[in-house]
């Protein structure tokens, strides 16, 4: 039967919005799952999220603002200084120092934090595992994530980046979510508003950093989550587009100090673990749309919905041959899938987003589960706007502030005006 | 146990929907995006009928009256609603088609039109679901479990997870019945669905009688299938009356 146009529609949405809803799961699911492990240890962390300012509960609601603007703003301004690094970097063609910087941090974040994750986890569940074997196992995954995020010449299946992208984002934002509140919010929205200015203003790093990349048709030296569809759908002539996305990171420098106070728990009194770690970036969604996006738009300015994922174009391979040099993996993977199907490249999301949307939901998880429905809705419906928003404006955008404001809007609606209804109402058994 | 306990009450209230969810919606991705919009439409629904009644809650009276006007105003709001979900339905359904004709596909089928509708439907359903049974839920997977004095026949979440699978059974099927209705200009189709949502909201007044949960539930399960039956007879209906029309057409 000849599909429905049903089917095709919305592919690279569901292709963006499903791992970043999985992300968000697990990091639920982990915050849920270790918050009484950690809180009954209770102890604090010293990032560079909270350099400044040390959120105590017996401090007044003054104080905490002001701590946590403080916080807010050195982090971003941490974050500014280490992207414009390596802006200029980049521009200076120092991409190998980059991506082997990448790497050792991929590396960091993926044995130390994640390592001292999954300790948790296995305390938490009392899994019965001895430490050989545990890090076997973590070198093991340690070093093939590293292979997998900048594979050069080796053909590492998509799933498998994709997979370790979301790991990365999942791990980082995990760490994210032992900030104290008051700081959490005020830097979910610093970064927002820096990440507006970044990809949108002129001279901002992050837009000057994909059109760099655009200009040399190069591969954007960040962690980015690359939704790719394997196979265009369309059998027939018109095929779908090269959607190129870009998204650039700017890694930031998060150190978590982790000062295990009342480590008395498992002997490990008074560990001292100085992560120095890269952590993310704080990315848009960034597409540099090479190609020509053409979107007849018979069907009138809204039908937005329709034209965000579908969109036609010739194909295009022929950049991609001019990266030799690079040992792309793109090109392999275009090469292994055979040049006449036409290669889709997918929307291209910042791992920064990841992070930042579940820090948020995370966030939310430590409240009640009902702000987690509510600000999964709002974060997945502002990435929506986004991508429709990109499909209009074609250009790279920024994709945490719409998802950021709704999530955060949401989320105090639900806690202030809906909990008490909700809970008011159902507890008399009266739903309708 | 206690996490055994709080899976199962997750699954007998989303379990039919998960099916449901997992044969149909999942593998279309635009009707994926049709259930997370509709979602986001009743939880700001939701938000903004909170946002009215924030103000006289929690009532502190034990008289049915105020919970009556609750719930009919929130029914009010929320069928006033579909007719606004219903408008956009169609504008939706002109670009699918205009666009269907650029790309030389065929228009929407019958078919594909009730699976947005039940998209849509099951949205408002997993809302509810969500935000009335599953959102509670989190004290289930706790050391203990929770009686309520007005039905304390059943732990409070086994009742609030029966009750939430008939709204959503009845949420999922209105959808379709509403805008199939609103499709053919049916005004029996279009007049049920409100009051269906209406008896359904009243039955669970019921429980506010001491006991009265016994009753309610049994009488809100018919209410739901009832809606099943309905939407069921109807879109085999349409489904036969399209057969036949197109095998007119072919010969």
């Amino acid at each position: 039967m000849d599909g429905s146009i049903l089917e095709s529609i919305g592919v690279e949405i569901i292709g963006v919005m499903s791992p970043v809803s999985i992300c968000m799961l697990l990091v639920v699911l982990i915050v849920y799952s270790l918050t009484s492990f950690s809180s009954t240890s209770g102890e604090p962390i010293r990032t560079a999220a909270n350099l400044v300012y040390l959120e105590a509960p017996t401090d007044s609601t003054s104080e905490k603002i002001e701590g946590s603007l403080l916080n807010a703003l050195v982090f971003v301004i941490l974050i500014a200084a280490v992207t414009f690094l390596l802006v200029l970097l980049y521009y200076y063609n120092f991409t190998n120092f980059l991506k082997n910087y990448m790497r050792f941090s991929a590396f960091f974040v993926l044995g130390v934090m994640g390592g001292s994750i999954f300790i948790s986890i296995i305390r938490q569940f009392s899994i019965p595992i001895d430490a050989i074997t545990c890090l076997i196992l973590l070198f093991n995954f340690t070093v093939v994530g590293v292979l997998s995020i900048f594979a050069e010449g080796i053909p590492i299946p998509i799933l498998l980046r994709q997979v370790y992208m979301v790991l990365l984002g999942i791990i980082v934002a995990a760490w994210f979510t032992n900030l104290p509140e008051w700081t959490t919010w005020t830097l979910l929205v610093a970064l927002a508003l820096y990440d507006l200015v970044a990809v949108l203003a002129p001279g901002g790093p992050l837009k000057i950093l994909v059109e760099l990349a655009s200009s040399r048709d190069d591969e954007l030296p960040a962690l980015v989550y690359e939704a790719r569809p394997t196979v265009s759908r369309n059998t027939r002539g018109s095929s779908f587009g090269l959607l190129v996305g870009g998204v650039s990171s700017d890694s930031v420098e998060v150190e978590m100090t982790r000062h295990n106070a009342t480590g008395a728990r498992n002997g490990d009194s008074d560990e001292l673990m100085d992560n120095r770690d890269e952590a993310e970036e704080t990315s848009p969604l960034v597409p540099t749309l090479r190609d020509r996006i053409r979107s007849s738009s018979s069907g009138g300015s809204e039908f937005s919905m329709g034209q965000t994922e579908i969109i036609e174009n010739e194909e295009d391979l022929s950049p991609l041959a001019a990266i030799l040099g690079m040992g792309n993996d793109r090109e392999t993977q275009s090469r292994s899938r055979g040049i006449d199907e036409e290669t889709t490249r997918g929307i291209k999301l910042g791992l920064g987003d990841f992070v930042f949307y579940s820090v948020l939901v995370g966030r939310a998880a430590m409240y009640d589960l009902m702000t987690v429905y509510a600000c999964y809705l709002a974060i997945i419906s502002g990435l929506g706007c986004t991508l429709i928003l990109l499909s209009v404006f074609r250009q790279a955008l920024p994709a945490l502030p719409i998802s950021i404001a709704l999530g955060i809007m949401f989320y105090f609606l639900t806690r202030v005006l809906m909990e008490p209804f909700v809970v008011g109402t159902s507890t008399n058994l009266m739903m309708f | 146990m206690t996490l055994a306990a709080g899976i199962g009450y997750v699954l007998l209230a989303l379990g039919p929907s998960l099916t449901l969810f997992v044969t149909v919606i999942s593998t279309k991705p635009f009707l994926i995006l049709t259930l997370l919009s509709s979602t986001l439409v009743w939880l700001i629904s939701l938000i903004v009928l909170s946002g009215v009644w924030r103000v006289f809650l929690p009532l502190k009276t034990t008289a049915w009256w105020p919970y009556a006007i609750l719930i009919l105003t929130s029914i009010a709001f929320q069928e006033g609603l579909r007719l606004v979900l219903w408008r956009g339905y169609k504008k939706l359904e002109d670009m699918l088609d205009a666009f269907a004709d650029r790309v030389a596909k065929p228009r929407l089928y019958l078919t594909d039109k009730m699976q947005i509708a039940l998209a849509g439907g099951l949205g408002h359903g997993l809302a509810h679901a969500v935000f009335f049974c599953l959102s509670l839920l989190t004290p289930s997977f706790g050391p203990a479990t929770f009686y309520v004095d007005k039905c304390s026949y059943a732990p409070f979440f086994l009742i609030s997870a029966i009750i939430s699978l008939a709204f959503v059974t009845i949420h999922t099927f209105s959808m379709v019945i509403a805008f199939n209705g609103y499709a053919e200009g049916n005004k029996s189709d279009q007049m049920i669905v409100p009051f269906l949502h209406l008896i359904a909201g009243t039955l669970t007044l019921v429980n506010l009688v001491s006991g009265g949960c016994i009753v309610g539930i049994p009488l809100l399960y018919m209410v739901a299938f009832s809606t099943l039956a309905y939407c069921g007879k109807m879109v085999w209906r349409r489904l036969t009356e399209n057969q036949i029309r197109l095998t007119h057409q072919n010969q």
